[in-house]
């Protein structure tokens, strides 16, 4: 029924007087002034005529038009059409491996609204799955604004049609010409690479492909070469073993650290089974620092002392007189050798021919072949070859080479060589991620795409393929070398054709190879090398006599061979155990610094500066070496950190460090001459304290004192009080009233000292979820690193407690002398980051409540909220709190360093987490983004939230697990089994602060 | 009129009249400033600029210009703070203390040392002000009203307890030298001939008119703020104290701070209270006014706290090692022989071995003596602060955390800035406010005055 109601605007209206109906019959109210406007004759007689108003409509029309084509594009827009795999707000994970150049793992990379954000872990039971520092800091080398944006031909910019077709010139004029056309890259273990490159050959007869590594091991390659006809090194399997003995192998650092660091670990649970590591080393390593005997030893004392050991092991190699405290302690070891029945295996470090044969026999003879050390099953990572790098050199030299392809590595900044040589090719181009070092001096160099953005495979290990698939379209105007080289042998395939093809030619479903980022395949094993040729190489090894005077042991820090050494996550992040950060230098040992009068000294404001020295090999010089004392050093050797001293790299690397590749010594060790030059280096350390002072921070016990006392009452007791009423605990003697954290989560997390390694994969991991500010050496240096989590690292001290009372020493001298470190001091890491208090002393002090208690067991902290009068950070116990000194991202001081001040790094950032503001104190949240999100989701899934589903960034990037992370409210967690070990201890238990982080004990299998 | 015994010094010299003590305390403000005030002035405005400048760039880069680090948060800032905050405590213990004990001897004295007292107390307010990292949120500290929710501020946190603290000590002190006041801007009003300064002093003055009943409620005002102002002559020391006291650091987690404190302050109050009268009755002639028994009173004064301070200095030594906790052993042990001994040491002699001089009536009637050791004991309490501070966070639990500091030309530039502060205010207020309490001392002349007294003895008390 239609409504009868009628609506009426005035009450005129309603009444229908006489005025409304008048002003219902005038359309205006009043009289337009039409007759005014007509009279004016001015008007009528203007110049602008009908054309005239077209043309001005017609022109404004399309200025407008043209003005608002031109509008850039600040704002970022939201999809028009969403794709289905996105949801803002919801993070996508893909599968793919990582690898720079140096490194290769398997990992989860997380994306959110399109941008590659964070590099997790890959899937478990991959090869080398798990991330270290530098796979987890990829993802901001991928928003380095230095990167190359497009082809540069001759110094100009140009297109990749262009330089293409200039190679493809060059490499047809060679083959007319009779010269060579050489691709010089590193180590390729990618099978599709592989398949394209022997497409290469078939079209030019005049086509070489040089492999080589930045940090060689060619010659230990050499070796298994001969023994099992791949050049490939066997995989060393530490699961089956009982005894790891590594002369000078930093193995917990180098090419498949993460899967020997996870594991060790795993070998390393104390029990009566414990895995037991020997290391005989000169430089204080990070794996020698977790060795249960760690005996110093000169590199040129290696082949020695293998040799001493192979001869007591019933084979028979060159003799050389060692020291006795050398042969006294190789003796006890060839018996633990003998002990361990087959269960052991010898590494070692460098690339000495003659230490990777007695090594090898060592291996045989100890029948470590086909149980730890699996000469079937290779791992290809590392191919790269010396002497054809060396021959390619003469040839270039020679004039030999009419075109030269630089794909993916550095050659003049690793060999110093090149700098000379790449002039002689004809035509030289670098693919490269920027106008580094060799590219510079190229014809042409073009981008080649960051891991993130590129597909490729690999076959890192025999039975292993992976599959890289791109995260992220290609920031700049980059293309694969697949590609690259596809277009120089007539192959128009993509290179995601190229490598599904390969995908499928070994029977893998592409889809789900993708999805899975990678399958077992059949490819790539081989019989394994016999015992027996093994051991027979021990004869034909040649033993020298160890080098009286210095000698150097290069060795790799997070910043590796210097790839990613434009990434400042990997300055920032501190030396495990030097403590240094944004340098390398030479590791010296007191006794030589004194006698060579190299000096280290602590400023007033507790800044460190060293002594500078000149350091000689040959005819080649490096000047202005700064100079770092290294308690562990063996007297009468120095260290030096590789990646260092780049002087094209970008605004972070340029000009620091030194360069130790310009020594041109490529087996790792060599002997050299110091000398002290003038002036003082300014180093930026984050930890001047280096022994624990007495004082109970990280609890140790023997493994023999664990296995006899199982409870831990010898060896982890609690502090008590003495009470009106008692001795009572921290937790009962207690003036607060204690917080609920029966109802729902509380949050718990456990740090287990024995599987730590102190890599710091966790410190960077921890950074880039959290998005913590990078500060720069300066800032570091006056001690106001950001770190929310940090490695402490404590060295033994010859001073003790019980010592000063049985000698009779007074307070004063012996807290002095505690302060020292001893000569071969024993080390331990131990990860620190807010403990989260459950009596924390930061609540109670904020005048304005901005650090909060969470009913989870979890102290907040209200960025918002705060006014920055830092008295939380003064009374914090255990000093975890970081102030914001400056505006990190506005201010110049930290244009250079700091992601979020640059365009590109800035998409980097974690869109979960707030990024600081100048003025307020930050710190460890537990990522609680990650528990909120964890929450929700199991709140919206509607059941209850299941331990392992999440885990922190620090507790998820940890190859050896040492982080557990949980609800101790949730029975069947994995962190309330571990509150409940026997060796769980609180950080000062003493100070009552009730702390939701726990350690557990470290057990040395001493 | 009231007896008192010929035993008694007198309190004012010379043969004085009523009008002569108003020409006397008048003179310094209807005369031409000398040159030495115009150079003395120059000198402390430029030191004062430069702290105006070192705080604009504190503000506007950040405290990062400062020279903390991640270990110590707090340096020279919370040092400054409590060594001004310190120097202000004297003033309000001559005027109230004093008062309630009827020690007539103050009178010539509680004037400027209340004046010195919201002086430094401005200064020492600046600090904990400025220390924050978003200054523009200081105001969050208060527990007012606010759109934030139900955010109210933390009263478990002794800092919002030094808010209400200092405040309330400003604002009594104000009240209570503003009321002392109102007599002498009275008198001041009435001699003026320039009528804009006379219009100054007559806003000032409220109008006062010298009626017997005016006197009798200023007395009684005077007495009441004076029972108000003693507590807070104990409470605000005490509270500043408990930053310290109250946190789990060793070396600041010591129960005897508030009295160790307050003794401190009263000791460095009545140092720079021997400064500045020492300045002031030479600069403007008032030796008969600020005698020498004035000066060895206070000495006698700075003795005895000394020697608290020193007790309280060793009592804190003998707990650390008596308790047993290796923390706060260490942190003693560090304090006397660390990185810092020389701070340390410092301290130790400034504090508590040069006041024993003053057990030497020779010494402590000496000006030139007094003079240097009111100097010396500036410093040594300054030296206090920053032991307690700097040397007990510097190394704290974790030897991994150590550090050390250094302060930048920021800190010093603060620091720098707030002494000529408080010297650019002392010395306006010297040129401007009658700096003795005039009013009140005419009240004792006939029975302390020197030609008065002499004329008792005379003649007898009888008439």
């Amino acid at each position: 029924m239609a409504s009868n109601k009628v609506y009426w605007k005035s009450f005129d209206q309603l009444a229908n007087t006489e005025v409304s109906q008048r002003l219902a019959e005038n359309e205006f109210a009043q009289d337009i002034p039409a007759d005014v406007f007509l009279a004016d004759e001015r008007s009528m007689e203007a110049q602008t005529s009908r054309r005239d108003f077209l043309k001005f409509l017609g022109f404004s029309t399309a200025a407008a038009t043209l003005a608002a084509c031109e509008q850039p594009i600040i704002e970022s827009v939201p999809y028009v059409v969403k794709p289905d795999s996105l949801t803002p707000g919801v993070p996508s994970f893909y599968a793919t491996a990582y690898t720079d150049g140096q490194d290769y793992a398997s990992v989860l990379v997380k994306t959110r609204e399109g941008r590659p954000i964070k590099v997790e872990p890959g899937d478990a039971g991959r090869f080398n799955r798990g991330t270290n520092a530098r796979a987890q800091a990829s993802v901001l080398s991928l928003y380095d604004s230095a990167r190359l944006r497009g082809p540069i031909l001759n110094g100009k910019d140009s297109d990749w049609a262009t330089v293409e077709a200039s190679l493809k010139k060059a490499a047809d004029a060679a083959l007319a010409q009779g010269t060579q056309f050489v691709l010089l890259t590193s180590s390729v273990f990618s099978p599709s690479l592989q398949a394209a490159i022997e497409r290469l050959r078939q079209s030019y007869a005049n086509f070489q492909h040089v492999e080589f590594d930045a940090i060689s091991q060619s010659n230990t390659l050499d070796v298994w070469e001969a023994l099992t006809g791949v050049r490939a090194l066997p995989t060393v399997d530490l699961t089956a073993a009982k005894l790891v003995l590594s002369f000078g192998s930093d193995f917990l650092s180098g090419a498949t650290a993460q899967q020997l660091s996870s594991d060790y670990a795993a070998r390393r649970k104390p029990g009566g089974d414990m895995l037991r590591h020997v290391e005989f080393e000169s430089n204080l390593s990070l794996t020698g620092s977790n060795a249960d005997k760690r005996v110093k030893i000169k590199p040129s004392e290696v082949a020695g002392s293998l040799a001493f050991l192979v001869n007591e092991l019933g084979g028979s190699a060159a003799k050389v007189a060692l020291r006795d405290d050398l042969s006294k302690a190789l003796k006890s070891v060839a018996g633990e050798l003998k002990a361990a029945n087959g269960k052991s295996v010898v590494l070692v470090g460098g690339d000495d021919a003659n230490a990777a044969k007695l090594a090898a026999a060592l291996n045989a003879l100890t029948g470590a072949f086909g149980t730890t050390l699996r000469t079937d099953k290779p791992v290809y990572i590392r191919r790269g070859n010396e002497a054809r790098v060396a021959n390619l050199v003469a040839d270039l030299n020679a004039k030999r080479v009419g075109a030269l392809l630089v794909a993916g590595t550095n050659p003049v900044y690793f060999r110093p060589d090149f700098e000379k040589a790449i002039k002689g090719a004809k035509f030289s181009m670098s693919l490269t991620d920027r106008m580094d070092e060799t590219a510079v001096l190229c014809s042409a160099a073009a981008p080649m795409p960051h891991y993130l953005e590129a597909w490729a495979d690999y076959r890192p290990v025999a039975g292993e393929y992976t599959v890289a698939q791109p995260t992220i379209k290609n920031l700049f105007n980059s293309k694969s070398v697949l590609e690259v080289l596809g277009g120089l042998s007539g192959d128009a395939r993509s290179a995601k054709d190229q490598v599904a093809a390969l995908a499928t030619s070994f029977g893998l479903n592409w889809n789900q190879t993708v999805h899975d980022g990678g399958a077992a395949v059949t490819s790539g094993a081989v019989s394994g090398a016999a015992a027996g040729a093994a051991a027979a190489l021990a004869a034909s090894a040649k033993v020298a006599k160890p080098v009286a005077g210095m000698e150097l042991a290069m060795y790799e820090n997070a910043v590796g061979a210097g790839y990613q050494a434009n990434n400042p996550w990997l300055h920032e992040l501190p030396d495990p155990v030097t403590r240094l950060t944004w340098d390398n230098y030479l590791t010296i040992a007191a006794a030589d610094a004194l006698a060579l009068g190299f000096e280290n000294e602590t400023n007033s404001d507790g800044s460190l500066d060293g002594s500078y020295a000149t350091v000689k090999v040959g005819k080649r010089v490096l000047e202005n070496v700064p100079v770092f004392i290294q308690p562990g050093q063996t007297a009468g050797t120095v260290g030096l950190a590789y990646g260092y001293g780049r002087t094209s790299a970008g605004k972070v690397a340029d000009d620091m460090g030194v360069n130790a590749y310009a020594l041109g010594v490529t087996t790792g060790a060599v002997a050299v001459e110091i000398a002290k030059a003038d002036g003082m280096h300014e180093f930026a350390t984050v930890q001047l304290g280096n022994t624990m002072m007495g004082r109970r921070i990280v609890n140790e016990v023997t493994l023999a004192d664990f296995i006899a006392d199982p409870s831990g009452s010898s060896w982890n007791e609690k502090p008590t009080f003495h009470t009106i009423d008692g001795h009572k605990t921290s937790e009962e003697a207690n003036l607060w009233a204690n917080h609920d954290h029966e109802t729902m989560h509380m949050w718990n997390m456990s740090i287990d000292l024995n599987s730590c390694t102190g890599c710091g994969a966790c410190v960077v991991a921890c950074h880039i979820e959290n998005n913590v500010p990078v500060v720069g050496k300066q800032e570091i240096r006056n001690l106001r690193d950001m770190h929310w989590l940090r490695i402490d690292r404590y060295y033994s001290s010859d001073m003790s407690k019980e010592r000063a009372a049985e000698e009779n020493i007074g307070g004063i001298e012996m807290y002095a002398k505690m302060e020292e470190p001893s000569e071969s001091p024993a080390v331990v890491f131990q990860p620190v980051m807010c403990q989260h208090c459950n009596h924390a002393p930061c609540e109670t002090v904020c005048p304005v409540g901005a650090t909060v208690h969470s009913r989870e067991g979890l102290n907040h902290m209200a960025y918002n909220r705060c006014i920055g009068t830092r008295y939380c950070a003064n009374n914090c116990p255990y000093k975890v709190r970081r102030f914001n000194w400056f505006n990190y991202m506005a201010n110049e001081q930290f244009a250079d360093v700091n992601p979020s001040q640059d365009d590109y790094g800035r998409m980097v950032l974690n869109p979960d987490v707030t990024v600081r503001s100048r003025g307020v104190m930050e710190k460890c949240t537990m990522c609680i983004q990650r528990v909120q999100y964890a929450k929700l989701e199991a709140k919206k899934a509607g059941q209850p939230l299941a331990d392992g589903t999440f885990t922190v960034a620090c507790a998820e990037a940890c190859d050896s697990g040492a982080i557990t992370f949980g609800d101790v409210n949730n029975a069947k967690s994995a962190v309330r089994a571990a509150k409940a070990d026997a060796r769980a201890y609180h950080l000062l238990e003493e100070v009552g602060t009730q702390p939701s982080v726990f350690y557990l004990t470290k057990v040395r299998n001493a | 009129m009231h007896y008192e015994s010929p035993v008694r010094q007198p309190l004012i010299l010379g043969d004085k009249s009523y009008n002569q003590i108003t020409e006397d305390v008048v003179r310094p403000i209807e005369n031409a400033a000398p040159r030495s005030w115009w150079v003395v002035f120059s000198i402390a405005l430029v030191m004062f600029l430069w702290g105006v400048g070192s705080l604009a760039y504190t503000v506007g880069t950040g405290i990062g210009v400062w020279g903390l680090n991640k270990t110590v948060g707090w340096a020279w800032d919370i040092t400054n703070f409590v060594w001004w905050v310190g120097i202000g405590h004297a003033g309000t213990l001559i005027s109230a203390v004093l008062l309630l004990f009827r020690q007539r001897w103050r009178m010539a004295i509680n004037r400027s040392a209340e004046a010195m007292t919201i002086f430094s107390v401005i200064q020492a307010g600046l600090f904990p002000v400025f220390h924050m990292g978003r200054v523009w949120m200081a105001y969050w500290v208060l527990p007012i009203p606010n759109q934030f929710g139900s955010l109210w501020v933390n009263f478990n946190s002794p800092l919002l307890w030094d808010v209400f603290a200092i405040s309330t000590y400003l604002t009594v002190s104000v009240v209570f030298w503003y009321v002392g006041l109102i007599p002498d801007f009275a008198m001041v009003r009435d001699r003026a001939v320039n009528p804009v300064q006379k219009h100054i002093y007559k806003v000032l003055s409220f109008g006062w008119g010298g009626k017997a009943k005016a006197w009798q409620r200023f007395e009684e005002v005077s007495l009441v703020l004076a029972g108000l102002a003693t507590p807070l002559v104990l409470s605000v020391h005490t509270i500043v104290s408990m930053d310290f006291a109250t946190s789990v650091i060793p070396g600041w987690h010591t129960t005897i701070f508030p009295p160790y404190f307050v003794a401190g302050a009263i000791f460095s109050g009545f140092a720079m209270v021997q400064t500045l009268l020492l300045i002031v009755r030479k600069v403007f002639k008032m030796e008969d006014y600020i005698t020498i028994q004035h000066i060895e009173m206070m000495n006698i004064i700075i003795m005895v706290t000394g020697s608290i301070v020193g007790v309280a200095y060793i009592t804190e030594l003998f707990i650390a090692w008596y308790s047993g906790v290796e923390y706060e052993q260490y942190a003693f042990l560090n304090r006397a022989t660390g990185p810092y001994w020389w701070a340390y040491w410092s301290m130790m002699t400034c504090n508590v071995f040069s006041p024993q001089f003053m057990w030497f009536k020779k010494l402590r009637t000496n000006l030139v003596f007094t003079f240097v050791i009111s100097i010396v004991v500036n410093i040594g309490m300054w030296f206090e602060r920053f032991v307690i501070i700097v040397t007990s966070l510097h190394r704290d639990y974790l030897p991994s955390s150590w550090s050390m500091f250094s302060p930048s030309f920021v800190d010093v530039g603060i620091f720098v800035g707030t002494i000529g502060f408080f010297f650019v205010l002392f010395l306006l207020y010297a040129r401007t406010f009658p700096v003795i309490a005039q009013a009140e001392l005419k009240t004792i002349l006939k029975t302390s005055g020197e030609a008065q007294k002499k004329h008792h003895s005379d003649h007898g008390a009888h008439h």
